[in-house]
């Protein structure tokens, strides 16, 4: 029993150092006015800086490539919420059949990944509907389908804790619309796995790469991977922003998720 | 059934509350799906059918890379999770550790594309931080052939999702493996050893197995990470799709990448189809 | 082949929980004791120490004289029986049986045979193939029994093996355990905190409190004499009446005027205020002419139990409720009515101290 909980502490500890390097490399490459080759135990708390930060946040490119990305997060939260709530809360009422069919087609997006969607989505839409190429927002859909397994399981785990019939049969017996019981009753009663499906949404779109870059829009991970180049050191500070925002957002719809589950 | 839902609710109207739903993802899901397949057979005016140029010559290699990546970094995903899983089950005494693991492993597990690639460049690239560092211990990784943008390099990048991907697979599965079957197998006669082959492992299979195919369809599917260590220029079959959407300029192959796209699709239906017969029968006592 | 088990000031705490106490105790070849005792007083511990899953603080445990503390669970050939969920889900009905022999590297051949016999002992041949999900609660718990036998232990540990069962089903496999035990003659200790239980299957019962032993002894014994008076109350009910002892032999009923005889009970009273634990089958209804001193009283409830009655009956006068059990063809009394009630104070328990 000690013996296994030696090697066991071993393992996590392994473990723990291979998560921990590439962060801290990353963190002082950034943040250290030091260059690259330079970079040593010895100098570890020497001349940290968050100059490149800032330079970087007034940058014309990275503000713009900035708030399309947030502008695309929130419109692909947004999107996602109108189109599954009311459609699963029906589901969950109604028919265990359109339950199970709905399961299956939040997993289609596993089955076709991203860079096959986004090539026979542009096949398809160039001829026929080119605005949704052109425009940014063409994006939102595709953001819906490629969030759509993590999203569907958020707001599922959140309906199933729910005794939905007697809500809403309590709802209309007083009268309330279909429209009025979703957005008065089943939202309120489910707003932590809602958060939890928005906090999702927001963290695939803020770090998605593949379909924005076949489609040539430049969302933030676009302007990371381009200005690589010209801007080493604020391209790695941002990246570490992206991190810590997508570890806050995961962490949140984490801790939301045990509140669904209690 | 309660009769002011049903009035309010008909049968008519339930099946109208699904059309949003099922319009826009055969507009933004299937009909794409279907144009990729549609391409990938029309062979236009070129000397060759695409869908068999895909898997020939150079393409064909792009796609053994892919996947070997693919199964490389989930079998190791796979062995390192699960240990990272016993051990925390080991350690379950320490309060806390649990939540903090499986926390991270949550985060991680969602990481990927740019700046994890810049991560792994800034710790292990030519230059890297813990490159230099290695050397001065005398692992010379480049030395000896070592580039984050090779197949071992994105295989290291990748298991920093995958490895956590499966510690959130496996946690839950050992938390369902009863103290009574282990004591009961003692009882019986049965070593630590017999009873993680003959108990254990059989009733962890399923999820193993889901784990499993979880990773690799994940590695078959990223791009952004491979796509950042290399500057755009791997070997992956994600990559390679990328050059014909853009310069359609590559005359007569117009439709080698749906082809490729294709074939990407088919062969993780594929491996979703496989994996799903083999846990149906490694599940058959469940039923 | 089996022998003697022996707890011998076995002490185990888990913190600040003292789950057993120089705990001792012996078992002997071919009986089974029951441990009974409230949850939480240390009756799982008990088995798991000897089982080889916790290990003891302090003291011995030994099979047939020799200590078995040094030997792993798996070496100690001891069967046990858990309180559910303890066949291996992905193995059928069979393949549970073998498990014990494969590990052991017994023949196929001698397998099945002795499959065979185990599935006759306990009546499942039909069920052979079933997974355990397939087959009820008490049907998984005669597997479990006869997966424990299957290797022959030395001696068979039943943790609550009952408890997860509906009331018809636990009598019918409290019996057939009781007969294979028996066809068997294996040592066997048998955990339970259901008083009945423990009385009708037991040749022994050890009941426990908070880690510690109160009495052992048959289950007649320990029924009709109980030790203290916390075996009184564990095991049957119990009457618990103010008295005043007024003498070795005499007391009255506290606010009453009426005498009783104490005479075998007051032996380790002192006078004054005390309380009289006396079971219901003790107190009759008698006759207002009756020789024996009597109390007159109310029926208030009756609660008709089948082959015996009980009724509450409020003494006249001090309020006290007592209850009178006697077996349903004697009890032919209404709600309201006017009885008089007797004290048969032979087997009765005092206590010191008012209420
Ligand atoms: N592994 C453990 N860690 C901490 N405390 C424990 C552990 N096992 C038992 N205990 C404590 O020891 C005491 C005795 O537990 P035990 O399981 O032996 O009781 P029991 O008589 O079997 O009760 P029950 O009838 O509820 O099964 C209890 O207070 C229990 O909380
Ligand atoms: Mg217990």
């Amino acid at each position: 029993m000690r013996r296994g909980r030696a090697g066991a502490w071993l393992v996590l500890v392994v473990v723990f150092v291979y998560y921990l390097v590439p962060m801290i490399a990353m963190t002082r490459f950034a943040f250290q006015r030091i260059p690259v080759i330079k970079l040593s135990f010895g100098n570890l708390f020497d001349k940290w800086t968050i100059a490149p930060l800032i330079e970087t946040f007034k940058e014309p490119e990275f503000r713009s490539s900035a708030s399309l990305s947030v502008q695309l997060a929130i419109a692909t939260a947004a999107l996602t919420l109108i189109l599954l709530v009311p459609t699963m809360a029906v589901a969950h009422l109604r028919s265990k059949r359109m339950r199970r069919m709905i399961e299956l087609s939040s997993t289609l997006p596993f089955v076709v990944p991203a860079i096959a969607l986004v090539v026979g989505f542009a096949g398809a839409f160039r001829e026929t509907l080119p605005m949704f190429i052109r425009s940014p927002f063409g994006l939102v859909p595709l953001y819906v389908i490629t969030a759509l397994p993590f999203t569907h399981r958020a707001l599922e785990n959140g309906l199933a804790a729910l005794d939905l019939r007697t809500l809403v049969d309590a709802s209309q017996s007083l009268g309330a619309t279909w429209y009025r019981t979703v957005v008065f009753v089943i939202v309120p009663n489910i707003r932590a796995s809602i958060a939890t499906a928005a906090f999702l949404a927001l963290t695939v779109v803020l770090g998605e790469f593949t379909i924005a870059s076949l489609l040539l829009k430049n969302t933030l991970p676009l302007y990371l991977s381009y200005s690589q180049g010209q801007n080493p050191q604020g391209s790695f500070a941002v990246g570490l922003v992206l991190i810590l925002i997508s570890t806050i957002f995961v962490a949140s719809s984490n801790r939301l998720g045990k509140v669904v589950r209690s | 059934m309660n009769s002011r839902v049903a009035g309010s609710l008909n049968k008519r109207a339930r099946h109208l509350a699904f059309a949003p739903y099922a319009i826009f993802l055969l507009v933004f899901l299937v009909w794409p799906g279907l144009y990729v397949f549609r391409s990938a057979f029309d062979q236009g005016s070129a000397p060759k059918n695409p869908m068999i140029e895909a898997v020939t010559g150079q393409y064909r290699s792009s796609f053994i890379f892919s996947l070997r990546l693919s199964f490389v970094s989930a079998i190791l995903g796979l062995v390192i999770g699960a240990t990272v899983a016993v051990a925390l089950m080991r350690l379950s005494h320490v309060r806390g550790l649990r939540n903090v693991v499986v926390g991270y492993s949550a985060v991680a597990a969602n990481m990927g594309g740019i700046p994890l690639a810049f991560a792994f460049l800034a710790a292990f690239g030519m230059q890297g931080l813990a490159t230099r560092l290695l050397k001065g211990i005398n692992i010379d990784l480049i030395g000896w052939g070592f580039r984050i943008s090779d197949f071992w390099g994105i295989v290291l990048v990748y298991l920093y999702f995958q490895i956590p991907l499966m510690t959130l697979v496996i946690v839950p599965a050992l938390d369902g493996l009863r103290r009574t079957w282990s004591e009961a197998a003692q009882s019986l006669g049965a070593s630590t050893r017999q009873y993680w082959r003959f108990v254990a492992l059989p009733i962890l299979t399923p999820a193993l197995l889901g784990g499993f195919l979880l990773l690799v369809a994940n590695a078959f599917a990223a791009y952004a990470t491979a796509f950042a260590l290399s500057a755009g220029s791997s070997k992956l079959v994600t990559v390679q799709i990328r050059f014909f959407l853009q310069g359609e300029t590559i005359t007569g192959k117009t439709n080698l990448g749906y082809a490729l796209a294709a074939w990407m699709v088919i062969i993780t239906a594929f491996l979703v189809l496989g994996f799903q017969v083999l846990s149906r029968r490694a599940e058959r006592w469940r039923r | 082949m089996t022998g003697k088990v022996a707890f011998s000031n076995v002490s185990k705490s888990f913190g600040a929980v003292k789950a057993l106490v120089e705990f001792s105790l012996s078992i002997d070849e071919g009986e089974l004791l029951t441990l009974l005792g409230p949850s939480g007083c240390g009756k799982s511990t008990a088995l798991r120490v000897a089982a080889g899953f916790e290990t003891p603080d302090s003291g011995d445990v030994s099979i047939g004289g020799t200590s078995i503390l040094s030997l792993p669970a798996n070496k100690r050939g001891i069967g046990m029986v858990f309180q559910n969920y303890s066949l291996f889900p992905h193995l059928t009905v069979t393949q549970n049986l073998e498990f014990g022999m494969r590990v052991r590297n017994i023949s196929r051949d001698k397998r099945s045979a002795r499959v065979g016999e185990l599935l006759e002992l306990v009546r499942l041949s039909g069920l052979s193939d079933r997974y355990p999900h397939q087959i009820s609660g008490g049907q998984q718990q005669r597997v479990a029994l006869a997966r424990a036998l299957a290797v022959e232990p030395r001696v068979l540990l039943l943790d609550e093996p009952l408890s997860s069962l509906d009331a018809t089903v636990r009598i019918e496999v409290r019996e057939e355990i009781r007969r294979i035990q028996r066809a068997s003659g294996i040592a066997t200790i048998f955990v339970t905190h259901d008083q009945e239980e423990a009385l009708a299957i037991s040749d022994r019962i050890c009941v426990m409190s908070i880690g510690r032993i109160e009495q052992v002894g048959a289950p007649d014994v320990v029924y009709r004499s109980p030790a203290t008076e916390f075996v009184a109350r564990f095991v049957g009910k119990v009457n618990d009446i103010e008295i005043e002892v007024l003498s070795s032999t005499k007391a009255r009923l506290h606010g009453h005027s009426q005498e009783i005889e104490i005479a075998s009970a007051g032996k380790n009273a002192g006078l004054g205020a005390a309380r009289l634990l006396i079971r219901p089958e003790d107190v009759q209804i008698v006759r207002p002419d009756s020789a024996r001193p009597n109390v007159r009283g109310t029926v208030k409830t009756i609660n008709f139990g089948g082959a015996t009655t009980t009724a509450d009956v409020e003494i006249s006068g001090t309020g006290h409720l007592v209850r009178v059990a006697d077996s349903t063809r004697n009890m032919r009394y209404r709600v309201g009515d006017s009885v008089h009630i007797a004290f048969d104070t032979e087997r009765a328990l005092l206590a010191r101290g008012g209420a």
